[in-house]
Order: C-alpha cells, then sequence, then structure tokens
C-alpha cells in the first residue's frame, strides 16, 4: 500500500481523523526489570514529539518496540485507527514506522543511493534491480529536501551528519508516516543541527508524525510541538512544549529537582605543574599546541566538531603518534611516545567512545574495572582474585556504582555506572593526570551530575584533569581554566571568570 | 559538483563498482604479467591447446569458488566443500552404474549436496554455530563418511555414459572444455545475481553489516541459510565433473581443493569479514594460481615450490589490499 503524503486519506479505507500512531497500555519485561509499565504514547500527523526521560527510562525500548526489534508483552499499537501487530523490523517498515536509531544504520560499503533503497528495491519486469531507477530518484529526493551529497558516493566516506541525512532521506523514499529519530544531534556541529531541524520541519509538512528522542533541552524546545516524558518505564506527562519550562521538564524527567547540576565541592587548584605539553603538533590534525595543566583543576578544552579536541586528547596520553613537540607529565617526558609510558607515567584517556575503545563489553564489571592495574595485584605472575575484587568493591561503594555484582557484564550497566567503572580503571591505576573527553556523551541528566560530582572530587584529590566537552554548560560549570580549539590549533586559554560563551564561541570560529 | 549533473550522468556505474573495477583491474593486470612472464619462458605455454587445458583444471575451482565467494560476502565461511566433492560421487557413480542414467546420477548427487547445504545452513543460521566450526566439523564428517563406505577402495564408474565422459573430455566447438562452459555460464549467472538482483544486494549487506540488514527488514538467517545451499549445490556440481575426470568415485578426491578454493577467493579480493568482493575477483584469482602453477610446472619447478610460492602470493596480495584500504580509510 503506497500514501500520498500530500493528499491523506485518498485510496485505503482508513480513518483520517485518527492518529498516526496509538500505542496503548504498553508493557515489556526483561529478565529481572519492568522496561515498560502500561505506557500510553499517541502520534499527530505532522506533529513533532519529544520522547524524554534519563537512561533506563524506557525511551528506547519504546521506539525499539515501534521498531519492531523487540515484541511488546502488553498493550496494543494502532496505525491511523487500525490495529496493527507488529512482530519485526520488517513489519514496522511496512507499517510505515521508519527509525533512525542513533547508531547509524546504513552498509557503508554500498553508495548512498543503494543505501536509499535498502529496504526494497526497485525492480523491473524481470524482477532486476532497476539501478538507474535508484539513482534518478534518489537524486531527486535529495534536491526535494535539500540535500548536497552526490548519491554515488560510498557511504562510509562521508561524514556521520551525512549520513545521518542520507538515513533521513531512506525515510522518505519509503513514505514513512512515523519517522523516530533516536538522539539525532549527538554528532553534529550547530550548522548540522539547524539544517537538521530544518529537515525535521519539513517531513513534519509533509504529515509525517516525527519523534524527536533527546536529552537536549534546548533543543527539545525548539522543535518539538508536544512531550512526553517516561521515568522508570513509566508514562509520566504528555503536555504541549508551551506548557513546560526548563525546570517543569527536568522535574518530569528525574522526579526531583536537581538545584545544583555543578556542586563545586573542591578548594582551589595547586601550583604543581601536573602535566606540560609543548609545541605539540600530529600528521593528522594539531598545529605546536601549548599549555599546561596543575594538579588539582580542571582545564576544559572547547572546539566545535572538527576542531581537534579528540585528537589532542589521544595525543596527549600517547596513543596517537606526534611528529614534534614534547609531553612531560609530571615533571617526567612522555617518551617513546606510547600509552605504555603513559600510564606509566600516570596519564589516562577516559575517551569518547566508550563501546569501542573504552569497555570489553561481553567482560564482568571487576574485569573492566581492574584492567590497567593487574601488575598490581599479580602475586608470582598469576592475579590474586580476593585482592582484585576487593579493590574493585571499594571503587564500585566509593562511586556509588549500581551495579547487581562485580560478574555482571557490563554492557548490561547504564551509560553513567559504565563512565564511573571506567574512571575506576584508572584512578586504581593511580592516575596523575585523566583526560576526559566528552564525559557526559549519552548521559541522562540525572547521571551526568553524578559524573560532574565526580570529575569535580577527582581534582580536589589532586588530580590534573584535562575535559574535553563541546558542552558550554559543563564546560562553565566544571572547569577552572578554559582552553578554545580550532581547527587543531590552540586559540584561547583563559580563567574560568574571564569567560563567557561569546568570547569562547569567538575563538572557536578562529 | 551539483546533484543535477551527478543525477544525469549516462548510467554511471556506482562507486562501489568502479572500486572493485580498479581492484579488478589489478587483478587483470597481475593475470597477464603470469601469463606473459610464462610466454616468455615456457614453450608452449601461451597456445590454444594449454590455455584451454589450463581452463579446464580451473574449472573446478571456479564453480566451487562461486560458492565460497558467496558465502564469504554474507560474512560465513564454508570449508567443507573439499570432502563434499567426494561424497556426492558416491551416489552419482552408483546411480549411474544402477540405472544407466546420467540424469538421475546426477540428481541424486545434487539431492545429496542439497542436504548437505541444509544442514550446514541449518547449523550456522539457525542453531547459531560458528560457520568455521560447522563446516570443519561436516568435512571431517563426510570425508570419514566416505572412507567408512568405499572401504578406501575407489568405486569406478560401469555404466561410462558417452555424456558423462564428455563432462571431462568434451569440448565446445573443439576447443573450449565443456567443464569450462558450465563454469563461465554459472559465473555469469550468479555474477549477475550478486549485482543486480535484490537477493544478490541482500548478502552483500548481510555481510556488510547484519543488525543493519535486520534493520532494514531482512531475514539475516534466511539468507545465510540460502548461501550455504548455493555453496554446496555448486560444489556439487564441481564435484560431478571431478568423478566425470577420474572415471570413478574415489575416497581421496577433492583433498585440500577447499583450501585452493579459499585462497584463490581471498586473493580475489573477497574479504573474510563479509560485504566486499566480486565474483569476478574470485575468478580471477583462480586463474592466476593456476596459471601460475601450470607455468611453475613448465619451469620445472618441483611441487613443493609452488606450494610455497602460492602462500607467500596470497600473504603479499591480502597485505597489499589491507595496505590500500587503510590508506583510503585514514585521508
Amino acid at each position: 500500500m503506497s500514501v500520498d503524503f500530500l493528499h491523506p486519506g485518498e485510496g485505503a479505507a482508513i480513518d483520517t481523523n485518527a492518529s498516526a500512531l496509538e500505542m496503548r497500555g504498553i508493557g515489556k519485561r526483561f529478565p529481572g526489570v519492568v522496561a515498560l509499565d502500561n505506557v500510553d504514547f499517541t502520534l499527530e500527523p505532522g506533529k513533532i514529539h519529544a520522547l524524554m526521560g534519563e537512561n533506563g527510562a524506557g525511551k528506547s525500548t519504546l521506539i525499539k518496540i515501534m521498531a519492531g526489534v523487540y515484541g511488546k508483552d502488553a498493550g496494543t499499537v494502532r496505525m491511523r485507527g487500525r490495529e496493527v501487530d507488529i512482530k519485526s523490523p520488517r513489519d514496522s517498515l511496512k507499517e510505515g514506522i521508519k527509525v533512525v536509531f542513533q547508531e547509524i544504520a546504513l552498509i557503508s560499503e554500498f553508495t548512498v543511493a543503494e543505501n536509499i533503497f535498502l529496504e526494497g528495491y526497485p525492480t523491473g519486469r524481470t524482477g532486476s534491480i532497476d539501478w538507474k531507477k535508484i539513482r534518478a530518484d534518489s537524486a531527486a529526493l535529495f534536491n526535494r529536501i535539500g540535500f548536497n551529497v552526490d548519491p554515488a558516493a560510498r557511504t562510509g566516506s562521508l561524514p556521520v551528519s551525512q549520513q545521518q541525512m542520507v538515513e533521513i532521506a531512506r525515510a522518505l523514499a519509503h513514505e514513512a508516516r512515523v519517522v523516530v529519530m533516536d538522539e539525532p544531534t549527538s554528532s553534529l556541529t550547530p550548522n548540522e543541527v539547524s539544517l537538521l531541524f530544518t529537515v525535521i520541519r519539513r517531513l513534519a509538512a509533509l504529515g509525517i508524525a516525527v519523534v524527536y528522542v533527546s536529552h537536549k533541552l534546548d533543543e527539545v524546545f525548539e522543535i518539538a510541538d508536544t512531550v512526553t516524558v517516561l521515568r522508570d518505564g513509566r508514562h509520566i506527562s504528555t503536555k504541549p512544549i508551551g506548557e513546560h519550562t526548563n525546570d517543569t521538564l527536568i522535574q518530569d524527567m528525574i522526579g526531583r529537582r536537581i538545584d545544583n547540576l555543578f556542586p563545586r565541592q573542591r578548594g582551589a587548584a595547586g601550583s604543581k605543574v601536573a602535566l606540560s605539553v609543548e609545541n605539540l603538533s600530529t600528521a593528522k590534525k594539531l598545529v605546536d599546541v601549548s599549555f599546561e595543566a596543575r594538579a588539582g583543576e580542571v582545564l576544559g578544552f572547547f572546539g566545535l566538531m572538527g576542531a581537534g579536541r579528540t585528537e589532542l586528547a589521544k595525543a596527549i596520553v600517547g596513543y596517537d603518534p606526534i611528529i614534534s613537540g614534547t609531553v612531560t607529565v609530571d615533571g617526567q617526558r612522555l617518551a617513546p611516545h606510547d600509552t605504555r609510558t603513559g600510564v606509566r607515567l600516570g596519564i589516562g584517556l577516559l575517551t569518547e567512545d566508550r563501546k569501542s575503545e573504552g569497555l570489553m563489553g561481553e567482560l564482568p564489571v571487576y574485569q573492566n574495572a581492574s584492567l590497567a592495574s593487574l601488575g598490581a595485584f599479580a602475586r608470582l605472575g598469576f592475579v590474586d582474585k580476593a585482592k582484585e575484587h576487593q579493590a574493585v568493591q571499594d571503587y564500585v561503594d566509593r562511586f556509588r556504582i549500581k551495579t547487581p555484582s562485580l560478574f555482571q557484564q557490563i554492557k548490561n550497566l547504564s551509560g553513567g555506572n559504565q563512565q564511573k567503572v571506567l574512571i575506576s580503571r584508572w584512578l586504581m591505576r593511580g592516575l596523575k593526570v585523566i583526560v576526559v573527553d566528552e564525559p557526559t556523551r549519552g548521559i541522562d541528566v540525572g547521571a551526568k551530575s553524578e559524573i560532574f560530582a565526580l570529575i569535580d572530587r577527582l581534582a580536589g584529590e589532586g588530580l590534573a584533569v584535562v575535559m574535553m566537552t563541546s558542552e558550554m554548560p559543563e564546560l562553565l560549570g566544571l572547569a577552572d581554566r578554559i582552553a578554545v580549539m580550532c581547527e587543531g590549533r590552540l586559540t584561547a586559554i583563559m580563567p574560568r571568570e574571564e569567560a563567557t560563551q561569546e568570547k569562547i564561541l569567538n575563538a572557536a570560529i578562529g | 559538483m551539483s546533484l543535477a549533473s551527478t543525477a544525469s550522468a549516462k548510467a554511471p556505474p556506482s562507486l562501489l563498482a568502479r572500486l572493485f573495477a580498479r581492484q579488478e583491474l589489478a587483478l587483470l593486470v597481475c593475470l597477464i604479467l603470469v601469463l606473459a612472464f610464462f610466454s616468455v619462458t615456457v614453450e608452449n605455454f601461451f597456445s590454444v591447446r594449454n590455455m584451454t587445458n589450463v581452463l579446464g583444471q580451473a574449472s573446478l575451482a571456479l564453480t566451487a569458488g562461486i560458492g565460497c565467494a558467496i558465502v564469504f560476502i554474507s560474512g560465513e565461511v564454508d570449508i567443507s566443500i573439499g570432502s563434499l566433492l567426494a561424497t556426492i560421487a558416491l551416489p552419482l557413480i552408483i546411480i549411474m552404474n544402477d540405472t544407466n542414467s546420467l540424469l538421475l546420477g546426477v540428481s541424486g548427487a545434487l539431492l545429496f549436496g542439497l542436504i548437505i547445504g541444509v544442514v550446514n545452513g541449518y547449523l550456522v543460521a539457525y542453531a547459531g554455530i560458528n560457520s568455521l566450526i560447522v563446516t570443519l566439523g561436516t568435512m571431517f564428517i563426510m570425508r570419514g563418511g566416505v572412507y567408512l563406505y568405499t572401504g578406501q577402495r575407489a568405486i569406478p564408474d560401469d555404466a561410462s555414459l558417452d555424456s558423462f565422459i564428455a563432462l571431462s573430455d568434451g569440448r565446445l566447438f573443439n576447443i573450449i572444455p565443456y567443464s569450462a562452459v558450465i563454469a563461465i555460464v554459472l559465473l555469469a549467472a550468479f555474477g549477475y545475481m550478486m549485482q543486480h538482483r535484490p537477493f544478490g544486494r541482500q548478502i552483500y549487506a548481510v555481510g556488510g553489516n547484519q543488525e543493519v540488514a535486520r534493520l532494514a527488514g531482512y531475514d539475516v538467517r534466511r539468507v545465510k541459510f540460502v548461501c550455504f545451499i548455493i555453496s554446496a549445490l555448486l560444489a556439487t556440481v564441481a564435484g560431478i565433473i571431478l568423478a566425470a575426470r577420474v572415471g570413478s568415485a574415489q575416497h581421496t578426491a577433492g583433498l585440500n581443493f577447499e583450501f585452493q578454493v579459499v585462497a584463490a577467493t581471498v586473493l580475489g579480493g573477497v574479504s573474510l569479514a563479509g560485504g566486499i568482493g566480486s565474483l569476478t575477483g574470485m575468478a580471477l584469482g583462480v586463474l592466476i594460481l593456476q596459471f601460475l602453477s601450470n607455468g611453475l610446472r613448465g619451469l620445472g619447478l618441483p611441487t613443493e615450490w609452488q606450494l610455497v610460492i602460492t602462500g607467500m602470493i596470497i600473504i603479499a596480495a591480502v597485505a597489499f589490499d589491507e595496505a590500500k584500504r587503510r590508506r583510503a580509510n585514514g585521508g
């Protein structure tokens, strides 16, 4: 069945007044957890509906049920008044539901055009693929949404932001009636975000019901018509965005007020230089970067996408090779330039990409925590398990890491708790400098403030914290000094007291 | 570059096709170099007779290689094909001896092959067992079964049907061996399927990224299941040709054949990781190794050295590929 967006209601016998999607009494349990309990969620055509809640609130379970990734245990789903049974991604696509997940769902070896039609290749009379139509249709589609990409380009060669656009274009190609976007802006620059918002509004104008899943309050206030908040698997509220303020939204999400997102406990930074970087350049990005970080201080690095923050983080811990310059940790030069030396001198990286560079997802919590310090637990070359478990247990207690046991696979923990385990990994090793790259990426509001408190505490205990972030509030709330990067260069470095958003952005633009 | 100009360009091949075209071009250049080298150094190497002979010898690996490459592209491996060659020769020869019918013998062999493909495919796709383990297991089981059944004696083809013998020494227009014709036709058909039929693209998608394929509504398990059936049936065809060539069912038939095919497939740029490679590349890989072996023999080099050289070439080729890919991704 094909549907013409511009003339809804023509053709099939459907109730034109009905909601685009109506979910009633949805329930879903996983072993030991009730992920969703009697949740209602209704989407109107042409409206942008934000879905909010902390991690573990049930947002992703709900959209995975829409996408057919999970089956539901209870409740009904209606599309335009007709009850539907979605058992697989195929069923979901057939009903016109298109979920754009945070992780790009494209085949990177295929061309952009082929990815657009991945869900159903147009075929000729013989059943062979009509490549001409694929190329022409995708070019026409891109024109329509004002998207400037070569349909013949290899998808893997495009930046993430453009790959995301390809996914949205794919939703249009298959005449989706419901488009769900899961945290779509987490890796976009401000410019790309505004392009994305334009496209989202265009989708809504076509009569598509858009679900916008996000943690970012300002974005939701900008784009959404309606907001539904989930908490602990239950429906908390559904209101027009006009009836919400920042405070009421946060309150709905966490069930309490966060009075101070950035509780500062630590005293003033010391004067001892813990990390000194001089004239650092790399082949890939960095040009002549010099700075110092003192024990007990949080030095925040800000920069737009591509400014070189992650590259700097990886270079100063010895992970990426450098072509010139020096890194000195606690008076000792980082040479040879590798992570083995880095860890020995006491500098470690908390990566922005937890999944692929931080966690060993299948392994238990304790092994993830003790990874960098196995030598300390070793006796005659064998790891003393009791000692290892005790040390990890200490950190679990200290940081209030929520895990059923030390033996739980770490992939089952929430993002915030995973992050705490990774921080423990470095603290156990006895670091002098910790480099944290986007420490709160993919972590919800409530857990964010815990991570902030933890970073504050690390500095309080005398570590030098070098924090890379693209989040202005995080930067202003947490850092003692603020460094700004642009295209691989350091363009400004200033004490927090002198920093304003304007000053920082100017330096970031270069 | 404006959108309009790219859209109106006359049926440009996709970038993927161009990328592979380049890889295939590199393989083609290698093949030509091999041919040129031995044409100069080995007498009668570059003769119609020798060329078509080698083509005939290559037809087994070409035919089975199609299945091997398809399974690779889907992200799995199938190393049971060598034993399968020996196994299906049993029903083939026994039925022909009993009935004097090539059609019945071939049908019996294909039925056997189908069953083995179903078993492999089921265990990998539906039972979720690693394909290397599954096909290693069926490889041993089949080889052991053939040893037990034959008591390590060959079962000769007593029917000696003309049509069956033609499979080994018959030539189209008296030039191209029928076995090569069969391989070429199958290559063309499956090559077309891989590039232009939705199912072929689904195999690439499944091998490229299984989760993405599932989210795009594909039945990933069914795709893999079918790939193993295709592989088993194509190996059956190769086994029938081999049986015709040796005129019997032998317990040692196809010993180490799977590794020759895997080697040629990898040399042809088909990635073990799935999603990358083409049947054309595989075919060029087979031809390079076959002509190389033929030429080295012509130079009087012992078989032992051929093995050593083949091994080095495979590692060098894959290392070259990897370096190229890293450069492309690093830029």
